[in-house]
Parts: C-alpha cells; sequence; structure tokens
C-alpha cells in the first residue's frame, strides 16, 4: 500500500496513515497569464471528468491586483473596472478551470507560499482516500510578474550580476533566477495506467539544522523500508549560495550512492517549483529497471522545506 | 475515522471583541455596521462598514508588536488565535506538538497596506518593511513563528468561503490521522483594496444590509477573525494535563462538503446548484436527512444574486427551510473570515441552545416567500448547519452537532 | 462626430476595454446583441466594465444597473444613447 504521510518539523511515529495514490496523468505550460496558464496545462486532463479540482499558488494574483491597484489611485477610488479585482483573487485559476470544465466537485486554492502546492498535494491525498474510485486534479501555478519580480530582486531572491545562462549552480553568489510554470496531475488510488504513485509527502518548517536532519531521516525511514535509499534526489538547489547548505544535509544523509539531478535551471525558482520538479520525475524515463523511487526535495526561502517521495514503475 | 470536536473558540468582530461580547449583541439583537470615520477610504462616513472598534495601534499595543509589517489582518488574526487557544486551554506544549495544525484563511492579507503596496510597486527598491506582508501566507507564517507551532501550517483563499474550508481541511486531517489538533479559521480587514472591488461591482449598499428581504440592495462589508480549535477523539482522551485543565467541548463537527457552482466568477447560478451540492453533500457527509437540520447560519450577504440563489437552493433542499439567520446583519460580510465567524455563532445557539435575530428584514422576496428569524428566542437545537459561498462559484457547508 | 464614426470608434474603445483580444471591430455587427450566447458573449461584469467605459471616455453617468441594461443592448443602442447624453 502506499502512504501519504504528513510531517512536521518533529516527526512523531503515530501519525501515520495508509492509503494509496497515483500520478494518473500530467500536463504543463510555462509562460503567460496565470489563470490563463492554469486551464491551459489542465486541458489534457480535464478529458478524466476529476473530481475536483485543487490549486496551490503562491503569487496569486499580483498583476491585475496592481492594475486594480492603480486604478483606485488614479481615479481617487472613483468609478473603477470591476474586471482585475474579480481576476486578481487567487481561487480564480481554480474556478477559472471548474468553469471551463463545468466542473461541480470540490475546488480548493492554497496560497501559503513555498508550500501552497504541496497542500493541495495532501489535499488531494486525503480526498483520494475518503472517496475511492474518484479522481482529483491538483497543480502548482505560478506567473511571473512585473510587480513580483521587482519585489522578489528589491528583497535579493534573485541573483544580482549578469548572469546569462551560464552554470546556475556555479555561480556561489546569493539569489536565484526567477521562474514561473504550471503543472498539473490527475491523482487517484488506481495503478492502471499511472505514472507515479505517491509514497509520502512531507512539509517542514524552519533554519535548524539538526531538527530538519532528524526530520528527512525519519521520513526516510519511514518510507523506505531496511536502510534503502531512493534512486534519485530531485533537488530543489537554485543557485542560492545561502540555501546550498540545506541541499548539502540532504545529499549528505542520502549518501554517495543516490544520484541528483537538479531541476531550477529549468524552471527558475517560484513558490511552486515542486509542482514543476513532481513533472519531471513523472517524465524522466525509467532507465535499465522497471522500478524506481525518487525524493524530491525542495527549500523556499531558507524555512519552508518539502519532501515529496515517488515510486515508477513500468 | 474520528470524531472530531471544538474545544475552544476565539472571535473579534463588528460586534465585540470577545466571544462573551459576541454572544451579547446576538442575544440583544444589536448590530454594528455603522457609518464610521476612521477608515482609510473616502467611503468612510458615506457608506456603511462591519468596522472591529480596536484600532490598529490599540492591538498593536496589547500585542506588544514593532513591527510595522504586521498587518491589521494579522492583527486581527492574532486576537481571535490567542482567546482561541486559551478556551481551549492549550499549553504550550500542545501548541509546539507536531501533532498539532494550523490552518488559516484570508482574501485580504497584507493588502489592506494598499498605500504602501501602491508606494512599493512604483519604486520596491526603497527596502520598504512590508515587501513580505503584502501576501495571504504572511499571517499565518506570522502566527506560527509567534507561538513556536511545528505542526503542519497553510493558507486557504477561496473567497468568501475561505474559512470554511479551513475548518473542513483541520477536520479532515484529524480523521485521516495527520494531526491530533488543528487550530482553524480566518481573518480579514477592511481595506481600500476590497472596498473598491466590491463597489466595483455595484453590489455595496448605501444602507444596512437586509438579508432576504425583498428591497435588499446589496452588502455591507466587514472585518472580523475567528479561531476554533478542533481536536480529535483521541486527543480528548488521552487524558492527564488536559483532562485535568478541564476541557470544555462546545460541540462536534459532523458533516461539510466543498462543492463549485460552475456558473460564473462572481455571482452564483439562480436555482443555486452549487449552494444546493454543498448543503447535500454535508447531510450526506454527517449520514443526516434535511429534516435533522434545526436551524442554518446562511451565508446570506444581502445582494440580489446570492440571497436568490440561496433562497431557491435551501427550498429545493428542504422543502420547507428550518429557522435561518443572517448573522451578516450584525457584522457585515467579513469575507475570508465569514465561514469561521458564522461557524463560532452557530456553534454558539447549539451550545446556548438559543437563536438570534436576523435584522433588517421586513419583506421577503416575492415567489419565494422565506422569512428568516424575527427575534431572539429559545430553543432545542440538536444540529445546525453554516453556509459559505464565495467568488469563483465556491461553496461550502458545514454542520455541527450537539453533544450533550 | 458623424454617428458611423462614433460606433467604429465605440467597437475599438469596448475592444480595448473589455480586452477581447480575439476580435475586431469589423466582427461587431451593428445590431449583434452585446450579450448572451447568440451575441458577443460579454457578462454581468463586462456590463459593469462598459458602463465606466461610457464614463470616462463620454461623460456619462450610468447609476441605475437596470438602467444600464436597456442602453447596452448593441452598438445601436449605445452609440444613440452617447450622443443623446455625452458630456465629452
Amino acid at each position: 500500500m502506499a502512504a501519504i504521510v504528513l510531517r512536521s518539523f518533529f516527526p512523531t511515529p503515530d501519525s501515520h496513515v495508509l492509503y494509496p495514490s497515483y500520478i494518473l496523468y500530467f500536463a504543463a505550460r510555462v509562460g503567460g497569464e496565470s489563470a490563463g496558464d492554469g486551464v491551459g496545462a489542465s486541458l489534457p486532463l480535464l478529458q478524466w471528468s476529476p473530481d475536483g479540482i485543487l490549486i496551490g499558488t503562491g503569487y496569486g494574483g499580483m498583476e491585475d491586483s496592481v492594475k486594480f491597484l492603480k486604478q483606485i489611485i488614479e481615479y481617487e477610488e472613483g468609478v473603477l473596472t470591476p474586471g482585475p479585482f474579480v481576476q486578481s483573487t487567487a481561487n480564480a485559476i481554480a474556478s477559472q478551470i471548474g468553469l471551463f470544465n463545468h466542473n461541480k466537485g470540490y475546488n480548493t486554492t492554497y496560497v501559503h507560499r513555498g508550500l501552497a502546492f504541496e497542500s493541495a498535494l495532501i489535499d488531494a491525498a486525503m480526498l483520494v482516500k475518503e472517496h475511492p474510485g474518484n479522481s482529483y486534479l491538483v497543480g502548482g501555478v505560478d506567473e511571473i510578474s512585473g510587480h513580483n519580480y521587482r519585489f522578489e530582486q528589491a528583497e535579493g531572491w534573485y541573483k544580482k550580476e549578469d548572469f546569462a545562462g551560464g552554470d546556475l549552480y556555479a555561480a556561489d553568489s546569493p539569489g536565484s533566477i526567477a521562474g514561473e510554470g504550471a503543472a498539473l496531475f490527475l491523482l487517484n488510488d488506481s495503478p492502471a495506467g499511472a505514472l507515479a504513485r505517491v509514497i509520502g509527502i512531507a512539509t517542514l518548517r524552519g533554519e535548524n539544522e539538526d531538527a530538519f536532519r532528524a526530520a528527512l531521516h525519519l521520513f526516510l525511514d519511514r518510507h523506505l523500508p531496511d536502510g534503502k535509499k531512493p534512486d534519485l534526489l530531485l533537488s530543489g538547489e537554485n543557485g542560492d549560495s545561502r540555501a546550498l547548505k540545506w541541499y548539502t544535509i540532504c545529499e549528505a544523509l542520502l549518501g554517495l550512492d543516490v544520484a541528483v539531478a537538479r531541476f531550477k535551471h529549468l524552471c527558475g525558482e517560484y513558490p511552486t517549483a515542486a509542482a514543476f520538479a513532481l513533472w519531471l520525475a513523472c517524465t524522466l524515463p525509467l532507465k535499465g529497471s522497471d522500478h524506481q523511487t525518487i525524493l524530491i526535495y525542495n527549500n523556499y526561502k531558507f524555512s519552508q522545506h518539502s519532501l515529496i517521495l515517488l515510486e515508477k514503475f513500468l | 475515522m474520528s470524531r472530531v470536536f471544538i474545544t475552544g473558540m476565539g472571535i473579534i468582530s463588528a460586534v465585540g471583541a470577545s466571544l462573551a461580547e459576541n454572544r451579547s449583541a446576538l442575544r440583544a439583537g444589536k448590530g454594528g455596521v455603522t457609518l464610521c470615520d476612521r477608515l482609510p477610504s473616502r467611503y468612510a462616513g458615506i457608506l456603511p462598514f462591519g468596522k472591529v472598534g480596536a484600532g490598529t495601534d490599540e492591538l498593536n499595543e496589547k500585542f506588544k508588536i514593532a513591527d510595522p509589517g504586521i498587518t491589521r489582518t494579522t492583527l486581527l488574526a492574532l486576537h481571535a488565535f490567542d482567546d482561541a487557544i486559551s478556551d481551549a486551554r492549550l499549553t504550550e506544549a500542545a501548541l509546539s506538538d507536531p501533532g498539532t495544525a494550523l490552518i488559516g484563511a484570508t482574501t485580504v492579507g497584507g493588502m489592506c497596506l494598499t498605500d504602501e503596496l501602491y508606494r512599493d510597486t512604483s519604486n520596491p527598491c526603497e527596502g520598504s518593511a512590508f515587501l513580505s506582508s503584502y501576501d495571504c501566507a504572511s499571517v499565518h507564517l506570522y502566527l506560527q513563528s509567534r507561538y513556536k507551532m511545528q505542526g503542519f501550517t497553510t493558507t486557504i483563499n477561496t473567497a468568501c468561503s475561505s474559512s470554511a474550508n479551513a475548518i473542513q481541511f483541520g477536520a479532515r486531517l484529524i480523521k485521516n490521522g495527520l494531526a491530533r489538533k488543528a487550530i482553524v479559521g480566518g481573518t480579514d480587514s477592511l481595506a481600500k483594496f476590497t472596498i473598491n472591488g466590491f463597489n466595483a461591482l455595484q453590489i455595496l449598499s448605501s444602507e444596512l444590509c437586509r438579508p432576504f428581504d425583498r428591497d435588499r440592495a446589496g452588502l455591507n462589508l466587514g472585518e472580523g477573525a475567528a479561531f476554533l480549535v478542533l481536536e480529535g477523539e483521541e486527543a480528548l482522551a488521552g487524558g492527564g494535563e488536559e483532562a485535568a485543565a478541564g476541557k470544555k467541548i462546545y460541540a462536534e463537527l459532523t458533516g461539510y462538503c466543498n462543492t463549485n457552482d460552475a456558473y460564473h466568477p462572481s455571482a452564483l447560478s439562480l436555482p443555486g446548484d452549487g449552494p444546493y451540492l454543498a448543503m447535500e453533500g454535508a447531510l450526506r457527509s454527517a449520514r443526516l436527512s434535511a429534516a435533522d437540520i434545526d436551524f442554518i447560519n446562511t451565508h446570506g450577504t444581502a445582494t440580489e444574486n446570492n440571497d436568490e440563489a440561496e433562497s431557491r437552493a435551501m427550498v429545493r433542499l428542504f422543502g420547507e427551510p428550518p429557522v435561518f439567520v443572517s448573522t451578516k446583519s450584525y457584522t457585515g460580510h467579513t469575507l475570508g473570515a465569514s465561514g469561521a465567524i458564522e461557524a463560532v455563532y452557530s456553534i454558539l445557539s447549539l451550545a446556548h441552545q438559543e437563536l438570534y435575530a436576523s435584522l433588517n428584514f421586513e419583506q421577503s422576496i416575492p415567489g419565494i416567500g422565506l422569512r428568516p428569524i424575527p427575534a431572539y428566542k429559545k430553543a432545542a437545537l440538536r444540529h445546525v448547519m453554516s453556509n459559505s459561498f464565495g467568488f469563483g462559484g465556491n461553496c461550502t457547508s458545514l454542520i455541527f452537532s450537539n453533544t450533550r | 462626430m458623424e454617428t458611423a464614426e462614433l460606433k467604429q470608434q465605440l467597437k475599438r474603445q469596448i475592444i480595448e476595454f473589455l480586452n477581447l483580444t480575439d476580435t475586431v471591430p469589423e466582427n461587431i455587427q451593428d445590431d449583434k446583441p452585446l450579450f448572451g450566447d447568440e451575441g458577443l458573449g460579454l457578462d454581468s461584469i463586462d456590463s459593469l466594465e462598459l458602463i465606466v467605459l461610457l464614463n470616462r471616455e463620454y461623460g456619462i453617468v450610468i447609476k441605475d444597473l437596470k438602467e444600464g441594461r436597456k442602453v447596452l443592448v448593441d452598438i445601436n443602442s449605445m452609440a444613440g444613447y452617447i450622443e443623446k447624453n455625452r458630456t465629452k
């Protein structure tokens, strides 16, 4: 049986639940307006008539928010157009997918920055358990907007030096590169036609290295029997020298036998980048084996950590 | 799956800064929506609002906060959260336990800093103190840090049903064994951003709102916050320190359902499909029939669209709906906080076996004819339903049951 | 301004204001209903936006949504109303 297990910073042995959750299909698209992105990326999956739609988004509708905000100031709270206000709401993505699909099922949006997508995934996994046979569309969607970019830049989250596509991971300087994306998945409890099985998810918050080490150790111990290690670590290392230590701790704990692949040079840094990693994990071909476990570790702005453990099989 | 009980509540709204004050106002039929001058908007003194009495400075002082990046939205949440955990007698150890989740909700987040956001979008390089305060997550990340919580924490934004969703999600974490306790709720503060947004949609009333009335002319915006402490059977049966602390049980959360109306971004379908499916789903999840519901705390915003759609859905499901109220006639529409605030009011009704008057109602909607409860009265209540319907068609229905 | 010219201008303004990226003025017939599936397919939010357009471009104030619905039927009705009531 597959397990989705929630872990907090100090995992307790008895917060355990076992139920299967499979990723049936995926669709991803990068670039454009977030709601449009979300709807566009969801199109191939909607043919399976999901029983619910769950979206995680960190940036929400910043561009439309600012558009409306500028009207407020320019017209001194006078006669304003409501369109940008309605479109700026974070749940616009999930509700537009629902509208497009005439979908009256479960519909929700998580906005918890670097753990927004993971929250949606955990909720979807619980739904899969609560409603056997149902399938749920779950995704992470974030759009680059000029305003988000400038805010992140002002706070030092992006490289200050000229960075013309060189080796992001060799840069040895603070900051990463801006990114955006929409990755959606269909989750249910049936292995037939599935791309992968989600074994476990953990979300953690904090910057205590020992506690992180302990949590990671316990997560692996819980899900991979007899000291087994995953075949591959998909690492969210993003070129920010200040975040490197978290990935170093993770790699050290896993040991030299575990292959490491990084993904942020492909998608850039944004709150729901783990969704992109999940998509990548689903698409990577199985090399010379019929079975593979992949651990995704992502760190967002140092203090939000997520672990997703997947199993792939032919 | 574990049963889920409410063991503590905290609330702040236009009618009071404590559970007792809120209940007092509800019993007296005394609403808190007024024309107020102290609002960061040109509509201050022109449109009625359900403003919380405490000023931002007062809240900052109460919680000894010097950081200007802690917004009014967060301060309201802090007030309600602090009361809820005291009410549930949660110790520091319980708060820091990894099995204690925090599920929050807000639609405004830091957008109440409308002018600061405008300044920052024009010139973000000036090192503003607010850059990481504008989003919704900032509220609950702050609470998590301040109370040193180590359990799962997240933030939901599904417009006006946000905190109702926080409640059902927190409950499901407990039922699925992913948490032992969950502190769930929501907050929103009055902001130039939302005031103008709703005004642009032409759904703000220039008078006190009149839920379910034939002549209703729109909603009054309000602000506030509420948090509820949910505990699973296991946590309560634990005994020891917690049992000795004399924990009270207000009610049990017995049913919930989240559906989508899938009709329009900012209006409900007139048959009220989303509301109907949400209420029906909640009954199914509680294994109750329509006849078992003794009372409904409606969404009842007093917009032409909502009240008609909601009424039609109630008639469709119940035939003759049970007694119902719109407490937005007391608090205004508190957006992201409304689900939690109205859950608290529903539980107060249940715990004290009483019903509060729905204010500002005179004539029923032609062709539907429903009348909300006109006056306070004591009543035998076993199961109550609380509904929240938001933009984007997000509909959530909750059922609370008496445990006595 | 000639009526025909006003109608052309109005069509361009509507496209720009409502961000109707997949249509051009030539596709909007003067008597094509603005709302509903058989027409341009605008919805209630678009009607509010058009009321703002009338305010900003032509200085016309429509306070009542119901009054607005009578005006916002098609390009002909809008142009007619503008000609009678514009202050800009």
